[in-house]
């Protein structure tokens, strides 16, 4: 696989690039193959997830569940000045630099053994942006000589890793209201891949394959059916059927962001990328199934075409954004191994898909409740509808009859990603029990006029807890253990070979379980909620793990009941690293 | 911001850093008067309110911030800002904390529905000086000469409706979705409305304002306004004010009276008229 990928690309502009190119010696950094190969190399972390499956597993065992409670601080850097809002970013590591991203789209490069700041890189941003739930930013991806991220005014920016300078810098949207670049980018065979939002009016999903030396587009694909795709600036076929779930001409504002970016599967040589709800929000007006919003797309690289789909929310009428990760993973089914992979959806269900044609091989609730749906049907892959919990149509000025939902549309699991350990066989679901209730608006406005919103509540639905970080064993459906938390989880998973299970709280720790009991082993307080998603390598022979600290993100924008639960929590904006203390 | 910075140069350096150092707190009337300028938030994208004219600022709110700040004896500095996904993200946005990134807030943000419900849910600002009453109103024309017929009557024509608007889901909901497929979106009510105009499309629903000026702009005398009611439209209209900090009273106060003495004499129907469209005084007027 290595030997061809660079060759794999498709057209002959592309495969000039790659021909001319010089080749790439270890020094001058990594390659499309080390990146690929990120999950089997504990001495750095090239990629978003700890490898393209985004398994968030590492084969380090130094630290383990018998050393953990011994984890020290080993040095710890500020991100500085006054932008101290939510801090969502995964570390990247290579050649003694730990290359981050912070929130209002800033890039740092600090020493991984000292903590000192080597350079920092501001964007820019036009004042008149206002994004719609924080400031924040997800992570970078590095190849080469370029460290490259998304910026939010919707640019994707790369970086000279070892000065910080600009090498190239490409605007990838008309950045409009509500519209936030904050994914961190996906690298695949030579071509930076990023979900985005285009169309004629700018509002349907998008997913672009770009020239990873130059910024130059190569592909395009939309995520809603009706819409053209592009190769190499020609005509390259339109996504699904125009009209077949959708009425009249509603499939150019049908919404379906990928905002969440994707995963890597080396073995099929596809890239699965999760689709935002559609819209308008009120279902009643868009009879069909909407494709393919609140989905799951599995698309060929090298064409630029969608493989299969499997739609998580057919039809969604509570915002069940579908843009969760899809873990690529191996398992037997039956006795049969297969090649599998697995979302833990904002539905409230984890879903376990055959990843090389997207037919459903289980799904089993991951939260405590979900009113929407009665089971999944395995034979037809459709949620059993539970059509009294879908909210109403709006009746002339009248305020609809409220509907309780949940999960509530931040998700049985919102962005913050989730780890699956090859030793113990487990993902692990950062997840939250939280319902709403829900209705249509008679009196609402938007730009000025006089408009139909949705009204909502977001509120606990149990007394001790709304976090939940779950361990989901695939084969079963079943949860293994589960650790409570009263504020929301909103940070990614780590899991290892030492059998710990890693993630942060909005209360400020970083916390580490025993991977197969779920026992609480370490903890430490970083000085402001942890939203960001840890990370572990090794250097000099000794095991590292980090992790972002800074409070933000979606969760401190809602208020009721549920901001009681995070209101004495200061922001930050800090990079903690830890290991253990040398005998 | 280019303004912005054209205004502030105008005042001298010392000026400018008071007023850099001052403008991060809304002004109430005697920090307006004293900095000598009034800065007016108004929508981008909003024809026939507020729109950008090849790098101008036009229309009916840009004209009224400039005549409130005449009044005021101070200077204009009117300054358009992108819709959120509600009017309270605007409100906050523009009015009582300012832009994340560094959009500063506004003394006065123009075009706020004058609604109780509205002030109840956002009580950082005053909503006031309430300046035109609004509404929905249809247009026709190419393949649809009649536009009194009940609106279900539209089906197999194109129907024109600004995206994700009430007259969106009007044409798309109501009549038992026999008008859906029917239905072609745009950006703006007012660029639905000139499609019409340009044959683009046979029946259009929009703001009375984005109705009345782009039919002034099109000068198409074979379009045609719909004289009788759009039955069953989710909203009989609103009025159509401003918004100040909360803290900002005095401001407050002083934009009232002006509103009114605008009013009576005459000159807000001249504004409106200049954009084609009728002055129609608010219900809640004071």
């Amino acid at each position: 696989m290595k030997g061809t990928l660079k060759f794999g690309m498709v057209g002959a502009a592309a495969l000039a690039l790659a021909i001319t190119s010089a080749p790439v010696a270890a020094e001058d950094g990594p390659t499309s193959a080390d990146l690929m190969n990120d999950a089997s190399t504990p001495g750095d972390v090239l990629t978003y997830g700890m490898g393209p499956q985004a398994q968030r597993f590492s084969t380090l065992d130094q630290v383990n569940t018998s050393n953990v409670k011994d984890l020290v601080p080993a040095y710890a850097a500020s991100l500085g000045g006054e932008k101290q809002r939510g801090q969502e970013s995964q570390p990247l590591v290579y050649d003694g630099v730990i290359y981050v991203t912070g929130s209002y789209s800033r890039l740092f490069a600090f020493d991984s053994h000292t903590g000192e700041k080597l350079w920092e890189y501001d964007a820019r941003l036009p004042d008149g942006i206002m994004p719609c739930c924080d400031v924040v930013n997800r992570g970078a991806a590095i190849h080469g000589d370029k460290i490259i991220f998304a910026t939010l005014d919707a640019h994707l920016v790369a970086l000279d890793r070892k000065t910080g300078k600009v090498v190239w810098n490409k605007k990838m949207a008309d950045y409009q209201a509500g519209y936030s670049a904050t994914a961190a980018p996906l690298i695949v065979k030579d071509m930076v891949i990023y979900g985005n939002s285009g169309g004629e009016f700018g509002i349907v999903g998008e997913i672009q394959a770009r020239n990873v030396d130059t910024g130059e587009l190569i592909w395009t694909r939309p995520t809603v059916e009706g819409n053209m795709g592009t190769l190499n600036g020609q005509p390259n076929g339109i996504t699904g059927k125009t009209n077949a779930s959708w009425p009249g001409d509603m499939w150019k504002t049908g919404g379906g962001a990928t905002w969440l970016g994707g995963t890597y599967d080396p073995e099929t040589n596809l890239i699965y990328m999760g689709t935002g709800n559609p819209g308008p929000w009120n279902s009643h007006d868009r009879p069909g199934d909407n494709l393919y919003t609140s989905s799951t797309l599995a698309i060929n690289p090298d064409t630029g075409k969608i493989v299969w789909h499997y739609q998580t929310t057919p039809h969604d009428g509570w915002d069940f954004d579908g843009v969760n990760e899809f873990i690529p993973f191996d398992a037997k089914v039956n006795g049969k191994p297969m090649k599998l992979g697995a979302k833990a959806d904002r539905n409230g269900y984890f879903y376990v898909l055959d990843r090389t044609n997207g037919k459903l091989v289980s799904a089993s609730k991951f939260v405590m409740e979900t009113t929407w749906a009665n089971g999944i049907n395995l034979k037809t892959g459709r949620p059993n509808f539970i059509d009294a919990n879908r909210p109403g149509a709006p009746n002339g000025s009248e305020k609809g009859t409220s509907v309780f939902s949940s999960p509530s549309f931040l998700g049985g699991k919102n962005w913050m990603p989730m780890a699956y350990s090859k030793q113990t066989g487990l993902f692990y679901i950062p997840s939250n029990d939280w319902g709403m209730d829900i209705w249509n608006e008679p009196i609402a406005y938007k730009k000025g006029a006089a408009y139909l919103g949705a009204g909502f509540t977001i509120r606990p639905i149990a007394e001790d807890h709304i976090g939940a970080l779950r361990a989901m064993d695939p084969a079963t459906g079943k949860i293994v253990w589960e650790y409570k938390n009263k504020a929301p989880l909103w940070g990614g998973v780590l899991t290892t070979a030492g059998d710990l299970v890693f993630t942060g709280t909005p209360e400020g720790y970083l916390k580490a379980f025993d991977a197969k009991t779920g026992q609480e082993l370490w903890k430490f307080n970083t000085g402001s909620g942890v939203v960001g998603s840890p990370i572990t390598w090794t250097q000099d022979g000794e095991q590292y793990v980090a992790v972002m600290s800074g409070w933000g993100g979606a969760v401190p924008l809602w208020g009721g009941e549920v901001a009681k639960t995070f209101k004495e929590i200061s922001q930050g904006g800090m990079l903690w690293v830890f290991k253990l203390p040398k005998r | 911001m280019t303004t912005r910075r054209h205004v502030l140069a105008g005042l001298g350096a010392a000026m400018a850093a008071s007023a850099l150092s001052q403008s991060a707190f809304g002004a109430p009337l005697e920090k307006v008067r004293a900095l000598g300028v009034l800065r007016v938030g108004v929508y981008k994208d909003n024809r026939p309110w507020s729109w950008s004219d090849g790098g101008k600022l036009r229309g009916i709110d840009v004209d009224l911030a400039e005549a409130l700040a005449g009044e005021l004896g101070v200077k204009h500095d009117v300054v358009e800002f992108m819709a959120g996904e509600e009017l309270s993200d605007d409100l906050r946005n523009v009015v009582w904390r300012g832009g994340l990134l560094g959009f500063q807030k506004c003394d006065v943000m123009m075009h706020v529905p004058f609604d109780r419900k509205l002030q109840i849910d956002n009580d950082q600002v005053v909503l006031l000086a309430p300046y035109y009453r609004e509404g929905f109103a249809a247009v026709c024309g190419n393949r649809q000469a009649d536009c009194e017929v009940p609106p279900a009557q539209f089906q197999g024509r194109r129907l024109a409706a600004e995206i994700g608007s009430i007259p969106d889901m009007y044409l798309v909901g109501g009549f038992g979705g026999v008008l859906r497929e029917d239905v072609k979106h745009f950006n703006t009510g007012y660029d639905a409305v000139a499609a019409v105009g340009k044959d683009e499309a046979d029946v259009a629903v929009a703001t009375k304002a984005q109705v009345e000026a782009a039919m002034k702009d099109m000068a198409n005398p074979a379009v045609k306004r719909r004289k009788g009611p759009l039955q069953a439209i989710m909203s009989p209209g609103w009025d159509v004010g401003l918004a100040v900090k909360d803290d900002s009273r005095s401001l407050a106060d002083a934009i009232d009276a002006i509103v009114t003495k605008l009013a009576t004499s005459g000159r807000l129907t001249q504004i409106f008229a200049e954009h084609g469209v009728t002055w129609q005084p608010a219900l809640q007027a004071s």
